[in-house]
């Protein structure tokens, strides 16, 4: 058998034709884009599993030099100020909102139905704010919330935990 | 970080001065299809080599370039990657290098810092600077979503898919913190509208009542739509030079200073640190408003800018924001991010921000007046030509040629407009020094930049 690159070729278009989306006053072609991605957690894969399992869990820094040894929620693997790995602790399911808006008209792709509280949340030990949703109520700054986690049909992202009014 | 070791705060020197003698810019429009955006790029650069009254001819600038960097801030909208390539080919600059920059809303200020180091350092005497975006080819809702990759994928963009969902929460911590009102943002975004109704490439000028602004539809609580700047496609660039290259090309150089800070993308890990303070701020100053909001800078406020006004502040030996600098241009994305950085660049003390719109001195004819280029709300966000075309906007004030780059009827037909009856100029009287703010992020990258006048 010959290779390939031994053989004559006869090429055919298996592509598809771009469809004119206006003419004037240059032409414009469509130009579709459809792809997926994967995406790892990487070290934070605890946090996504823990909220699969009703928990939030946060990064803290151990390490007794560090110069400003902080809990982190969004979580992340190394600290930044004294470079150590952090230690993962379970932090309370229960908080205050810092701030809020509504959003009313998102980008493309939007999971919840527009429109929604989106709200910072402020929990105590914690030296970050968390920003989430609020399933049902209405929003003002240093109202308390509580967590609620999906816990079933997890959709294997930040939106596996919502806050309800506490 | 959350403190400083010494190095951190070392101020930048430049090791040779750096001028801007040119400045170039497309009409900003929201869909572009006559051009392709290496044509769009050509029409700035042409524009700044032709109509900056510059000493050489294009084609003997062209010859005394060394060097070029190119702004552009997502691959998404071009879906090109090396567009610079494409672009520095197409403009006939092979085989000098070039580099593209890439730094969110802020990469226009990102590219004319990487000149001017390309320009203190030696490497280049002529440095182009251009940027472009053409966010045009996608509908608006996946150019939101677009940019909305550009909070945190994991635990951010979810929540919204669109920007105004992430400076909305601020604007309403920042009311909640220092009363601001609704009819305060509604100002801005009536004023710099309005100014953008004298700018030849403005995309969305108009003379709008504090109603229109207030009812028109919402995107994210309170944040409305007349309150969000626009995507744009267009382009802009600036020639920078070393001192001697500068007197070359111009009787009219500006001497460039800019510096850069950053902070976490998240605004949900910005966690409470002591404000570095700007030249004009006193040990002590900030004491009570601490009290009262212990978590400056929270979402109230952007470190990243406050770092770079107080780097630049110091390198261009600024001491009273508001008395030395004859005009400034805010990155004014939305209302609110506007309202921010007043205090951050000392325009005003942090929790008093409001008073420099409410005082007039942000108007036209006030102390300091802010973006009566038509800023972004009213003239474009065309995100990797943004920062080089404020600083062309400067540039302009700075050489007394508002009138010719607004006014002149040829502008005005380029646009495909007419020039209103009613335009007036807008050029500060004999301004000597201008800032402008290149923004990105909720104030993940902030350049501060001041342009002074050399003759
Ligand atoms: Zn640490």
């Amino acid at each position: 058998m010959a290779e390939n690159y031994e053989k004559a070729i006869k090429t055919k278009y298996i592509g598809k034709p771009l469809t004119l989306h206006d003419e004037k006053p240059a032409w414009v072609v469509d130009s579709p884009r459809a792809m997926s991605h994967i995406h790892t957690y990487g070290l934070l894969t605890p946090f996504f599993q823990g909220l699969t399992q009703g928990k939030l869990m946060a990064t803290k820094c151990v390490n007794p030099k560090c110069p400003h040894p902080s809990v982190w929620l969004p979580p992340r693997a190394d600290c930044p100020d004294c470079y150590e790995r952090m230690k993962w602790v379970k932090v309370p399911s229960q908080g205050t909102i810092y701030t809020f808006t509504l959003v009313d008209y998102a980008g493309i792709g939007v999971e919840m139905k527009t429109p929604y509280w989106q709200i910072d949340v402020a929990i105590k030990g914690v030296d970050t704010i968390f920003k989430g949703y609020l399933e049902y109520g209405k929003p003002e700054i240093g109202m308390k919330v509580k967590a609620k986690f999906r816990t079933e049909n997890p959709t294997h992202t930040i939106l596996d935990v919502c806050w309800v009014p506490a | 970080m959350i403190t400083f070791g010494k190095g951190n705060l070392r101020i930048p020197k430049w090791s040779k001065r750096v001028f801007m003698v040119a400045g170039g810019c497309t009409p900003f429009r929201k869909y572009y299809p006559e051009y392709k955006l290496e044509e769009l790029v050509m029409m700035a650069y042409k524009m700044m080599l032709e109509d900056n009254n510059l000493k050489l001819s294009p084609l003997e600038i062209k010859d005394s370039i060394q060097f070029a960097v190119y702004g552009e801030f997502a691959d998404h909208f071009q879906d090109q990657l090396l567009c610079e390539s494409k672009i520095h080919d197409y403009l006939g600059l092979d085989p000098l290098y070039n580099v593209g920059i890439k730094t969110g809303g802020a990469t226009g200020g990102s590219a004319v810092l990487m000149g001017a180091q390309a320009i203190a350092s030696g490497y280049a005497n002529c440095c182009l600077v251009a940027g472009w975006e053409r966010m045009d080819e996608v509908d608006t809702r996946t150019g939101n979503f677009y940019i909305s990759t550009a909070a945190c994928k994991d635990f951010e963009t979810r929540m919204g898919r669109i920007y105004s969902s992430y400076y909305a929460p601020m604007a309403n911590r920042f009311a909640w913190a220092y009363d601001l009102n609704d009819q305060v943002r509604a100002k801005i975004a009536i004023k710099n509208r309005h100014y953008a109704t004298m700018n030849p490439n403005a995309q969305q000028p108009g003379d709008h009542t504090e109603e229109e602004v207030l009812s028109s539809r919402m995107s994210a609580y309170p944040l409305r739509f007349l309150e969000c700047c626009a995507m744009t496609a267009g382009s802009a660039s600036v020639l920078l030079c070393d001192e001697e290259m500068a007197y070359k090309l111009s009787d009219h150089p500006v001497e460039v200073f800019i510096a850069g800070g950053s902070h976490t993308l998240r605004v949900a890990d910005r966690r409470p640190m002591d404000i570095p303070l700007l030249p004009n701020e006193k040990p002590g100053m900030y004491d009570a408003f601490l009290k009262k909001n212990p978590r400056w800078p929270g979402f109230e406020s952007f470190l990243a800018a406050r770092f770079a006004a107080y780097l630049t502040y110091r390198m261009a030996g600024i001491k009273e924001p508001v008395e030395e600098l004859d005009l400034v241009e805010l990155h004014d994305a939305f209302t609110i991010s506007d309202v921010q950085t007043y205090g951050d660049i000392g325009l005003r003390p942090y929790g008093q921000e409001i008073d420099y719109i409410e005082s007039g001195d942000a108007y036209y004819g006030g102390k300091c007046p802010a973006n009566l280029s038509g800023g972004l709300l009213g003239t474009m966000h065309a995100v990797g030509a943004t920062g080089i075309w404020q600083a062309a906007e400067c540039l302009w004030q700075l050489q007394g040629r508002y009138d010719y780059f607004h006014g002149d009827p040829k502008w005005w037909k380029r646009a495909g407009k007419k020039k209103p009856k009613n335009w007036t100029s807008l050029q500060v009287k004999d301004p000597k020094q201008a800032l402008w703010v290149s923004h990105a992020g909720v104030g993940s990258h902030v350049t501060v930049g001041i342009l002074r006048k050399a003759w």
